[in-house]
This record gives structure tokens, C-alpha cells and sequence, in this order.
């Protein structure tokens, strides 16, 4: 019971709140009915039950067992719930990032930075999950943007174009943070990248092309194998396995429309999969996207030709593709992929829709549309009955940079909004640098 | 550019000054803000834009930024030569931002439509005095010198910490450690100052017969911010980093204009403010390296409520193009903290802070009266992510129209990208 979230088990305790809004306040139903631990009602919230939709207004959300008992309007609260009144403020599903490097890195130092390989025989089966770090200071600051999922991805193998397998982290508060290993496997591609694979986008290709036969069993002489580049392992072939089955996606980094077209043309040759990831190019080809049913996690933020690839970047490609029916979802951009990988999931929802995604849309890339993304929508990405109760209430429009979360709930628990931001943030808040009392000694 | 008279009518004015004008008209004649207030008088001749209640600011500021220097397209060959730094030696102060301009950049387009008006150029910050930089006007050219603001103080970059002490201890050279970094600054002011001395010797003598000392194209530099001719803008995260460099200012009697960056500026503001120092922050930057450990969202909010001098700056174009949207992250983490920026207050991070920081604030950073018009007419509230810039002036021009294409520049570099064209409708099988 901790922070700006705080609920009392009995009276009325207010959560307070920025300002904008009059309190959350927690109750309870009545004296006679002490609450069970686990069983919230989250009442008189204007509610996004289901992402794509219009809020409910004045919901009820049940929540029992970590997960959702029932929604809607007219839910009544049955004894035993603890009530959190929302007092008609946002709530929404507790957000989710599709592309960070998040408890995997703490500083970007060698020594605290697990997310890729540089040498080893690990490509396709670079699994980075054991090196995964439930205590670094991301996850607490990342949550109190409203995150409470994260897909994050290998950075780089030794065996390119591949860099290993994903990992889906519900944003728990304890050691367990994963919530599913081996999620999907990931290669990147594109022009600065060729040094890896011999100095030609296509060599890229080709290799990924040879592992996914090697990895059927089909006979085929691999010239890129013999030419001496690593990674056809029978480990890296079998992490291929399910990509081929269909149970998993395979990852695509890539920026130019005819790398796009090369992903595209895999869906038609081996019948997979495809998440294009950044796809800067993608609304030259967003009825191919669709029809081949790729989605693609899309970097609001990026309008400049960073590099040769992405000559065609522009702030309306996450809108292209949205109203041609690609599924879209977020991640952030620059040092914010990672260590404001909450700040820059709502506010790059928010770019999208400045620049024309409708805000319903928006609101799904960072929720049901991640969770379809990344194969997680049976549990997690709305708010309906018998889904993972992960929910935001808001002290405003969440896509907006200048509101906060008030209380974020993951698998029905409220979490604490602090973190170590926070505590500095106390330590040395303008009433306390006045203090005679040196800083190390404040709280 | 062409320009015309014109008078902004029914706007939310925010001046840049602190103040915020509600349904105001602003009058901009011949480049020059000519009137701000409620009773403007449209002279014949004169262009009527009604505002419709939108926001009106001024041109916003970028005091940190790398277009040009290091430019888009990044590529391979640029991972082994940058234009950014002169990755040579620790003490390049000779080198200047200006030469490595690339006009022909797109990102300059992509903050003229985020309604950045005004920027600095600097070089990188992989060594202890990485050279001039410049102060360019946001406009489409051919050649950087019709960009250079006329008039602007140049700047030297400096730079604490990391970056110098790694660049150059990989490679076995000085310096390697933050000491090190110390000693590089020290050791070339003392250089400075005997140069500084031997130039006032001989200049003080009037004999045409003596030959003149040297000429040090470093030194000359390091001399002039002795001088105070040239303004010190120095790259530096940590607030016990900050606190010895402003020593290192005292010893050699020079100012530091700003800490750029400058992440921990909320441990020591009664420090910069004793010191008449100036910093430039990033709303939420942190993390991404050591020194980038203690960074929080409520610097800047902290900052300017103790009374501290405080800009924004973008460094990577991702920002700078949404300048108002990032102050709103500031604003957030302030209010979330306790501690509420109004908008005319959030303003002036980007638009009169930086123009003093520049020595600029007697013509730019304002809508008064007798300043330039550079202006920004917003699609609402600037500090909304859903708000564009919808109208650019630069001294009275309109540089950039959201509901125009004819006043939006493109590159050349961007011309006849067939990628950029419509796409070709697919072949039917």
C-alpha cells in the first residue's frame, strides 16, 4: 500500500490526484462485508472495455482473481468487492510496448546489457530470456507511464539476418516478469546491416531463405553456408520450427519498400507469419500488408530519411496502414524505445492521430491491436470478462503527454507508481534542497 | 522569401515574455513585430489572417541541435567519418560547425514545420573543446551563409564526462578519466591565456616592425572566449561535473553560458544560479548511458520554479520537431510533482530563454514590439500532441503553411525519389 495508488481496506482514503480531476476514492460496500483480498470493483469509470470502441460511460469492471469477473454498465458490485470510484475518469487496459530492450539493459553498459550476441553459435535460438532483470529501475518507471506489457526483441546474433528469439514481460511486481518465452523469432534487415551478411541486402535474404528450408527439411545447397557464415545449428533450425508451424511470427526489421516486398513475398513462398518491424516505407504497400495479414509495429515519431532506406518515412505511414486494415502497434523511438518505452507507447499513439489515425485506433495499437500482434489477446488487451485485469485510470486523456496514470493495476493488483525518477524527484524537490539535512540522509 | 504586413486576429497569444493574451491581435510590418494587443489597426494593404482562437507563439528555438552537421541520410561511410566531431584530437577548438553544414539536409524542413525558427549548430561532444558552432536562420538555401543568423555570438562546444574520456582513453590517449578531462580543460586555458597575453603585448605597442605572434587557430578560439567574444555551451550530465567545471570557469575567469543537457541540474540550482548558468535539458532523456542514470522527468519544472534559467533543446530531430508536445512531458512530471508550469511560463523554455542563452533576446524570443516576427500561428494548444503548426513566419515570411504544399520546402536530396511519389497501383495477377 504504497504511493499515489494507495487504497485503505476501510473509510474513505482519496488517491490523490494531479489536480485536474476530483480524487479516486476507495470504499467500502459496507461494514458487514469485509472485502476479500483480490476482489475490486472498479465503478463509475468511462471505460474503454474493448479498444476500437466507444467508452463505456459510467462503467462497473469486476475484477476477481486477477482477472476481469465482469464489465459494462449496470454491473452490480456484489458483496465482498473492494470499490475504487473512478469518478469518470479514463480507464483503459493497462498499455502495451511491442519493441524495446526492457530487462535487458539497465544503462546500455557492456556489463548490464544482455539484448544481443556478437559472437557464439546462437542466431535464430538466441533465447534472451535467462538473462532477464526483474529489478531494474525501467520496469517501475515505465509502469507509471501505464505500461503493464512489453514485447522485447533481440538486438543482434552472430548468425544474421537472425537475432534470436522474442519475449512477451507482463510488468508484475516480484522476480516474474515473463509472461511467454520464445514469442517470435526476430531478423533484421536492410542496408546498414549488410556488413554482417557479406555486403549485400540480398545475401540477407538468402540467408533467411536457407534457413527456412534447412529448417523444412528441404534439401538445398546453401552456398552462404559453405561461403563460411555462421548459425545453421540444429538449434537455430528448430527455433525456426514453430515460425514454420505457423504458432509463431517471424520478426522482420526492415524499412525499404522492397525489402517490404521481399517479406512479402516470404508470406506467399512459406506460408508464415510476418510482423514487420519499423516498415517506414509500409504505406507504399499497405493492401499487400493487409491481404498477407502482416502487422507492423510502427515508429509514430519517424518522418526523416534517417538512412537510404527509409528515404519514404513519413508521420501518417501508422494511418496509411490503420485504414488499409493492417494491425498496427507501437514502439518508441531513440532513447526512448527503451527507458520511456511507456511515455513514448501513448504519446506515439498520440502522433499517430495527429497525424489521422482515429483515437479509437490508436488506443488498440497500444492494447487488443499489440496483444493480436504478438498472440497474447486471449488474456490480455481488453477489459471483458475473463481477461487479465490489467487497467489504467487516468487523470486524463491518456494520450496525451501532459496527463499521468492515477493507479495501475496489473493481473488485478495495484502497483506502486514509484520508482527510483520519483524518489530523486522527493529527495530533492524544491521545498527540500533547502534543507540543512545533506541529501543522502533525505528519503 | 516573400513577405507581407499582416495582422493575426482572434488569437490566444502566448508572447514568449511570461504573458498570455487572450482573442489578440498581433501586427508583423516590414519583418518586424509592429504591435501586440486588442486594438490593433489594420493599415490598407495590410494581409488579415483570423487566428479563430488558435495559439499564437513565437518562433520557437532550438539551442542544440546537429542538422546539418550530421545529416540525414545517415550512412556507413558516416559511422566511420562523421561531419559531427573531429575525432582527432581532445582540443579541436580551431574547427568550426559551420563547415560541415550540409544545407541540403531534410531535417531542417522537419522542424520549420514544428515551428523552429532559430537554431544552433554545435559540433559533437567527443572531445574537450570540440569546436565553433553557429547560429543559423531555419530557412531553405543553397549555401550555409545565407543561413547564418548576421550578428550571432559563435560558441564553443565543450564537453565533460564520458564521451571524451571514452573516445579518446579506448584509442590508449588523454584523457581517460573524468580527471583527465579536467586537467585537458585547465592545461589549454593556461595555453589561452599566454596567447591572450601575447597578442595584447604586441597590440599594445603599435609597432608595425614587430612581427606579429603566431597565429593559433585553436588558441584564437580559446582566447576569444576569454575575451568574451565567444559564448561557452558545454555538454555535461552530472551535477558534480557541473560544480567543478564552473571552478575551472572561475580560475580562468571566463563565463559558461549553458550546461547542455545537463540531467541532474535539479541537484545543484542554486549553484547554476550563483553562477549565472543557463542549462538546456531534454524533458526525459536518461538511462541510456551512466551519467544518464539520474535523470527525471521534473528537471525543468524544478529548475525554473527555484529560479533557474532553464531551456529545451533537441539534440536528435525526433524532438525538435515536436517541441511543445515534449515540453508537455516536463509539464506532466512538474504537475505530477507538485509543481504547476503554465503554458505562457513553458513557452519561454523554447522561445526567450534560449534567446537570452544566445544574446539574441533583444531581437528574437518575444512578440514585442520592434522584434523580429518570427512567429508560429498552432492548430491549438501547442502543448497538445494532437496540435500542428499550421502557419511559420521568419521575419515576416511565411516559411512554412501545413494546408499549403507551395510553402513547404523541399530538399533537393528529396526531389525525385520516385518513393515519394504516389504509389504505382499494383499489377493485377
Amino acid at each position: 500500500m504504497r504511493g499515489i495508488g494507495r487504497v485503505a481496506w476501510g473509510g474513505f482514503v482519496a488517491v490523490s490526484l494531479a489536480g485536474v480531476l476530483p480524487p479516486v476514492r476507495a470504499q467500502n460496500v459496507s461494514p458487514a462485508a469485509a472485502p476479500s483480498p483480490g476482489r475490486i470493483a472498479v465503478i463509475h469509470a468511462r471505460a474503454y472495455l474493448t479498444p476500437g470502441e466507444d467508452p463505456v460511460d459510467d462503467a462497473t469492471i469486476l475484477i476477481e482473481g486477477g482477472k476481469v469477473r465482469a464489465s459494462g454498465a449496470g454491473v452490480a458490485v456484489p458483496a465482498g468487492f473492494r470499490v475504487i470510484d473512478a469518478r469518470r475518469a479514463i480507464v483503459t487496459p493497462g498499455l502495451m510496448n511491442s519493441n524495446s530492450r526492457m530487462a535487458l539493459t539497465e544503462t546500455e553498459g557492456e556489463e548490464n546489457t544482455d539484448s544481443g550476441v556478437s559472437s557464439g553459435p546462437f542466431g535464430e535460438a538466441f533465447d534472451p530470456a535467462a538473462a532477464l532483470n526483474a529489478n531494474t529501475t525501467v520496469i517501475p518507471i515505465v509502469r507509471a507511464d501505464g505500461l503493464t506489457r512489453a514485447a522485447v526483441l533481440p538486438t543482434g546474433s552472430a548468425a544474421p539476418p537472425f537475432s534470436g528469439e522474442a519475449l512477451l514481460l507482463v510488468l508484475r511486481e516480484g522476480p516474474d516478469i515473463l509472461d511467454q518465452p520464445r514469442a517470435a523469432v526476430v531478423a533484421r534487415m536492410g542496408g546498414m546491416r549488410v556488413n554482417s551478411s557479406g555486403g549485400s541486402r540480398a545475401a540477407q535474404w538468402l540467408l533467411l531463405r536457407d534457413a527456412l528450408d534447412a529448417s523444412a527439411h528441404i534439401a538445398k545447397p546453401a552456398a552462404s553456408v559453405a561461403a563460411g557464415f555462421a548459425g545453421v545449428t540444429p538449434e537455430n533450425l528448430a527455433a525456426l520450427k514453430p515460425v514454420l508451424d505457423g504458432k509463431i511470427p517471424l520478426v522482420i526489421e526492415a524499412s525499404r519498400e522492397s525489402d517490404l516486398r521481399q517479406a512479402i513475398a516470404l508470406v506467399d513462398d512459406y506460408r508464415v507469419h510476418v510482423v514487420l518491424l519499423g516498415a517506414e516505407e509500409g504505406w507504399r504497400v499497405a493492401p499487400l500488408l493487409a491481404s498477407h495479414h502482416i502487422a507492423v509495429v510502427v515508429n509514430p515519431y519517424t518522418d526523416s530519411p534517417t538512412s537510404f532506406d527509409q528515404i519514404g518515412a513519413g508521420l501518417d505511414n501508422a494511418t496509411i496502414l490503420d485504414k488499409a486494415g493492417v494491425q498496427v502497434s507501437i514502439e518508441g523511438a531513440f532513447v526512448s524505445v527503451t527507458f520511456n518505452a511507456g511515455m513514448a507507447t501513448r504519446e506515439g499513439a498520440g502522433l499517430a492521430v495527429a497525424n489521422g489515425m482515429p483515437w479509437n485506433h490508436a488506443l488498440r495499437a497500444i492494447t487488443s491491436g499489440a496483444a493480436e500482434t504478438w498472440g497474447i489477446a486471449d488474456r490480455y488487451g481488453t477489459l471483458q470478462t475473463g481477461k487479465d485485469a490489467d487497467l489504467v485510470i487516468w487523470d486524463g486523456d491518456p494520450l496525451e503527454p501532459i496527463t499521468n496514470p492515477v493507479l495501475v493495476m496489473v493481473q488485478g493488483h495495484e502497483v506502486s507508481l514509484d520508482n527510483r525518477q520519483r524518489m530523486l524527484e522527493r529527495r530533492y524537490a524544491p521545498n527540500q534542497v533547502k534543507s540543512n539535512i545533506p541529501a543522502g540522509y533525505r528519503p | 522569401m516573400p513577405r507581407a504586413d499582416t495582422l493575426i486576429e482572434h488569437a490566444t497569444i502566448l508572447d514568449g515574455a511570461g504573458h498570455r493574451l487572450e482573442n489578440s491581435s498581433l501586427l508583423l510590418r516590414d519583418g518586424k513585430v509592429a504591435g501586440i494587443g486588442s486594438s490593433l489597426d489594420a493599415h490598407p494593404g495590410v494581409k488579415v489572417i483570423d487566428a479563430g482562437g488558435r495559439w499564437v507563439t513565437p518562433g520557437l528555438i532550438d539551442v542544440h541541435s546537429h542538422i546539418g552537421d550530421f545529416p540525414t541520410p545517415f550512412t556507413l561511410q558516416d559511422a566511420k567519418h562523421s561531419d559531427v566531431n573531429e575525432e582527432t584530437d581532445p582540443d579541436t577548438a580551431q574547427v568550426w560547425a559551420l563547415h560541415s553544414i550540409r544545407v541540403q539536409d531534410p531535417q531542417w524542413d522537419r522542424e520549420r514545420a514544428g515551428g523552429v525558427t532559430v537554431l544552433q549548430i554545435l559540433p559533437g561532444s567527443s572531445n574537450l573543446f570540440g569546436g565553433r558552432g553557429v547560429v543559423v536562420k531555419n530557412i531553405p538555401a543553397v549555401t550555409v551563409q545565407q543561413m547564418e543568423y548576421p550578428g550571432a555570438m559563435p560558441s564553443l562546444k565543450m564537453a565533460c564526462g564520458e564521451n571524451p574520456k571514452e573516445t579518446y582513453g579506448d584509442r590508449g590517449k588523454f584523457p581517460s578519466s573524468e580527471m583527465g578531462n579536467v586537467a585537458g580543460y585547465r592545461q589549454a586555458w593556461i595555453d589561452a591565456e599566454e596567447y591572450m597575453h601575447a597578442w595584447d603585448a604586441y597590440e599594445a605597442k603599435h609597432d608595425p616592425a614587430l612581427p606579429p605572434p603566431h597565429r593559433d587557430l585553436k588558441l584564437e578560439t580559446l582566447a576569444a572566449v576569454l575575451r568574451g567574444q565567444i559564448l561557452v555551451v558545454m555538454h555535461c550530465y552530472r551535477a558534480d561535473e557541473m560544480a567543478v567545471v564552473m571552478d575551472v570557469a572561475k580560475e580562468f575567469h571566463y563565463q559558461v553560458t549553458a550546461f547542455h543537457h545537463a540531467l541532474e541540474a535539479y541537484k545543484i540550482v542554486d549553484l547554476l544560479k550563483a553562477n549565472g548558468v543557463c542549462v538546456a535539458v531534454w524533458p526525459n532523456w536518461w538511462g541510456y548511458k551512466n551519467e544518464a542514470y539520474d535523470g527525471v522527468p521534473a528537471n525543468a519544472a524544478y529548475v525554473d520554479v527555484e529560479g533557474g534559467c532553464v531551456m529545451l533543446h533537441s539534440d536528435a530531430v525526433v524532438d525538435g520537431e515536436r517541441f511543445t508536445a515534449d515540453a508537455a512531458i516536463a509539464m506532466g512530471a512538474g504537475r505530477r510533482a507538485g509543481v504547476n508550469i503554465s503554458p505562457e511560463r513553458a513557452i519561454q523554455w523554447l522561445t526567450l530563454n534560449p534567446a537570452k542563452s544566445l544574446h539574441l533576446d533583444d531581437e528574437i524570443g518575444s512578440l514585442e514590439a520592434g522584434k523580429h516576427a518570427d512567429v508560429v500561428i498552432w492548430s491549438g494548444n501547442p502543448f497538445s500532441v494532437y496540435t500542428r503548426a499550421d502557419l511559420v513566419f521568419l521575419d515576416g515570411a511565411i516559411i512554412y503553411d501545413r494546408h499549403d504544399k507551395s510553402r513547404q520546402a523541399v530538399t533537393d536530396f528529396e526531389l525525385g525519389q520516385p518513393v515519394l511519389a504516389s504509389p504505382v497501383p499494383e499489377a493485377q495477377p
